[in-house]
């Protein structure tokens, strides 16, 4: 596989890292010890969070990383089994070398239920002579306070546009592109300070053209942009409740996009709906009961069809 | 202790099946052009309506070994072929040749029959005698590789004049007097079940050689399982909480399994905007209550589950559709079972990817597989 640049352009050491300098400093005091405590990494997507944790242990490790890092998320993994069998079994152990602990990356930790939450509090205090934990995550309110209150807590900053052209720039200066300056102005706006994006965009965008531009920009966005969600509501609106239905099916159950992020697109397409101004914030509101439910444990499917169904009710009246 | 009349009076000869005429004719041009390798015929069909009853006349007639088992008592592929693997290719001992009958196909299709359809087919493909299958639903997803191997055989209900006309045979030949009221109330009685049927008339006569209508009154209705269509069909239809609840009660279905038919048909039945939105929101609501089921282990929210999904639904119309309704299988579990191994492949490629890139597969879809087709990334 051709290598992803958000891969490729990832500092591999905690000097390369040109943001984040608050966490950066305190992070290689520890590192110099040879010794961390356990760590919870919270802050916006994009912004370095997994990248400081490789880099920690690359630095600790060396090549042979891998062999005393768990790296694991919670959201392919979640659940209380996966923290009582996979990441206990690797927390017991002892590390190979001269560093006296492994350590367990735990990405998306605020996925983790709140029972498995609390196994993992046990698993962390239990095997601190031989293992140390990094979680990271979005948002620290979802982890609990036991947990927040053994570890040493990083906020992560959003980045600056300065922070992002820097990025932008050694992409550039390392694959030889041509950008226009409009082009980096319009990757700085789309990326919403997620250096994933930045990267994403760069590498999709070098392959429509030459010279990467604002136009070329942009129209990567728009494709990258599920159009599904549009159609899907405008189906429905038209009266096509059925064929809606269909294409609800295919988002969910083939193209295997989550029932979360089509909701959030629903949402943001509800404003720009051919609908009476009533209409819309009545079905904002439903929009907001469906998407609760769903996070409530309901089945993605059927609550994204109970809404649909709520938009369809107003192509009845349109007539 | 004399057998019981249900075997007694099972038929000898195919000759006796006069009222199942198409399937005799199907099974003796099957088993005429029959050689190694055919395809096995898949019968199906209501209980009591002579599926295995036909094989063993055959065999009777034919003098042929029968050997039968049931697939449900296997629970492994490696059990099957122990049993089978090597009978189907030895000859018989003392009889002119041999024929399988292996029933209850679906029940070995459970989560921890590893293979065991797998096996069934091999058995299938290597045996040298000829091999009938029954299943209760051949439909079922699980079946669907199997299916294909197989010639499908509908044994439909049997008439209640023929039950009738049978009962009279055994009556005659127990010497027993009955009212022919009697009889025509066992018929109708057992919906097309022969078995049923008979044994029904062997429970009120126990030894009487006299019955009358007042005997009759000892006999429950046997509780019938109701077949998914006709209790689509009352669910829909009904106009009471009480009544839709019940179009359910003697279905043999699991809940999880009829809310996808329910779910399925909501846009078949109903054509109303309102209704359907109403109709589909007593499902999400259902569905929450089948989340805290799961999530608290408490059974007893079961109850508004259902209530929700048979009730709710019933209720969700303005006014009763007075049409034929044709209910069809849920598209979902369909798209489910024909897209599974494709979906695991998926997984395990984005799990893969999910280790070079250090991020969840649900990230990756999100954030870089929209990018990786602009810039036709394969991967």
């Amino acid at each position: 596989m051709e290598l992803v640049w958000a891969e490729k352009y990832r500092p591999e050491k905690l000097a390369e890292i040109i943001n984040q300098e608050h966490v950066v400093e305190r992070v290689k005091a520890f590192v110099k010890e040879k010794n961390i405590p356990h760590m919870l990494f919270a802050g916006p997507a994009g912004t370095g969070k997994t990248t400081v944790a490789l880099a920690i242990a690359h630095e600790l490790y060396g090549k042979d990383w891998r062999a005393n890092v768990l790296e694991t998320n919670a959201s392919d993994a979640r659940g209380i089994d996966v923290i009582r069998t996979q990441v206990k079994n690797f927390a017991r152990t002892k590390a190979i070398g001269d560093v006296p602990f492994r350590i367990i990356i735990l990405d998306e930790a605020d996925n983790l239920t709140a029972d498995a939450q609390q196994a993992l509090r046990r698993t962390m205090e239990t095997f601190t002579s031989v293992s140390r934990f990094i979680l990271i995550g979005n948002y620290l309110n979802k982890i609990i306070e036991p947990i927040q209150s053994r570890c040493a807590v990083f906020r992560f900053k959003s980045l600056s546009e300065n922070d992002i052209r820097k990025f932008i720039a050694r992409i550039v200066k390392g694959e030889k592109l041509k950008i226009s300056e409009d082009g980096i102005k319009a990757i700085i706006y789309l990326s919403e300070g997620d250096l994933r994006k930045v990267a994403n965009l760069l590498q999709a965008s070098a392959a429509l053209g030459k010279k990467i531009t604002e136009e070329i920009v942009y129209e990567v966005a728009s494709r990258a942009k599920p159009t599904d969600v549009k159609e899907m509501l405008e189906l429905t609106l038209a009266g096509n409740f059925e064929d809606a239905r269909k294409k609800l099916q295919d988002m969910l159950l083939r193209q295997g996009l989550s029932g979360a992020d089509i909701i959030t697109e629903i949402h943001s397409q509800i404003y720009s709906l051919n609908l009476p101004e009533d209409a819309k914030i009545q079905l904002i509101e439903k929009c907001g009961e469906y998407e609760w439910r769903i996070s409530e444990g309901g089945n993605e499917l059927i609550q994204l069809e109970a809404l649909l169904a709520q938009f369809f009710l107003f192509s009845k009246k349109k007539k | 202790m004399s057998a019981m009349w249900a075997q007694k009076y099972a038929p000898k000869s195919l000759d006796e099946f006069v009222n199942q005429k198409e399937v005799v004719k199907i099974f003796l041009d099957w088993i005429k052009r029959w050689q190694p390798g055919a395809k096995p015929l898949l019968f199906h069909g209501p209980p009591g309506t002579g599926k295995t009853a036909l094989v063993y006349a055959y065999a009777k007639e034919k003098k042929l070994e029968f050997v039968e088992m049931n697939a449900s008592d296997f629970r492994t592929r490696a059990e099957i072929e122990k049993v089978f693997g090597q009978s189907v290719q030895q000859a018989p001992l003392f009889a002119k040749g041999k024929i399988f009958l292996i029933d209850e196909i679906d029940g070995l299709a459970g989560k921890e029959d590893v293979g065991g359809v797998g096996a069934i087919i091999e058995i299938v493909k290597k045996s040298m005698y000829p091999i009938v299958l029954i299943a209760n639903n051949p439909y079922d997803p699980k079946l669907r590789t199997l299916r294909q191997y197989c010639q499908l055989v509908l044994f439909r209900k049997i008439h209640t004049s023929d039950i009738r006309k049978r009962l009279a045979e055994i009556c005659k030949n127990e010497k027993i007097k009955v009212e022919q009221e009697v009889l025509e109330q066992i018929a109708k009685n057992s919906d097309g079940d022969l078995r049923s049927a008979i044994n029904d008339l062997e429970s009120i006569c126990c030894g009487k050689k006299q019955i009358t209508l007042k005997d009759l009154e000892v006999l429950a209705a046997r509780a019938r399982e109701a077949d998914i269509f006709s209790v689509l069909g009352i669910l829909f239809k009904s106009e009471s909480v009480r009544q839709a609840k019940g179009a359910i009660a003697n279905l043999d279905k699991d809940p999880e399994e009829l809310f996808w038919w329910i779910e399925n048909n909501i846009t078949r039945e109903f054509t109303d905007p309102e209704e359907i939105a109403n109709a589909f929101d007593a499902l999400s609501k259902a569905d929450l209550f089948r989340r805290r089921v799961i999530s608290r282990q408490n059974w007893r929210l079961m109850a508004y589950m259902i209530d929700l999904m048979t009730a709710g639904i019933a209720l969700a119309k303005k006014s009763t559709y007075k049409k034929f309704t044709k209910y069809t299988y849920p598209e979902i579990l369909r798209i489910l079972g024909s897209t599974k191994t494709e979906r695991k492949d998926e997984k395990e490629k984005l799990l893969e990817l999910s280790k070079q890139l250090h991020c969840s597969t649900a990230k990756i879809r999100k954030h870089f597989l929209p990018f990786f087709r602009i810039a036709k990334i394969k991967f």
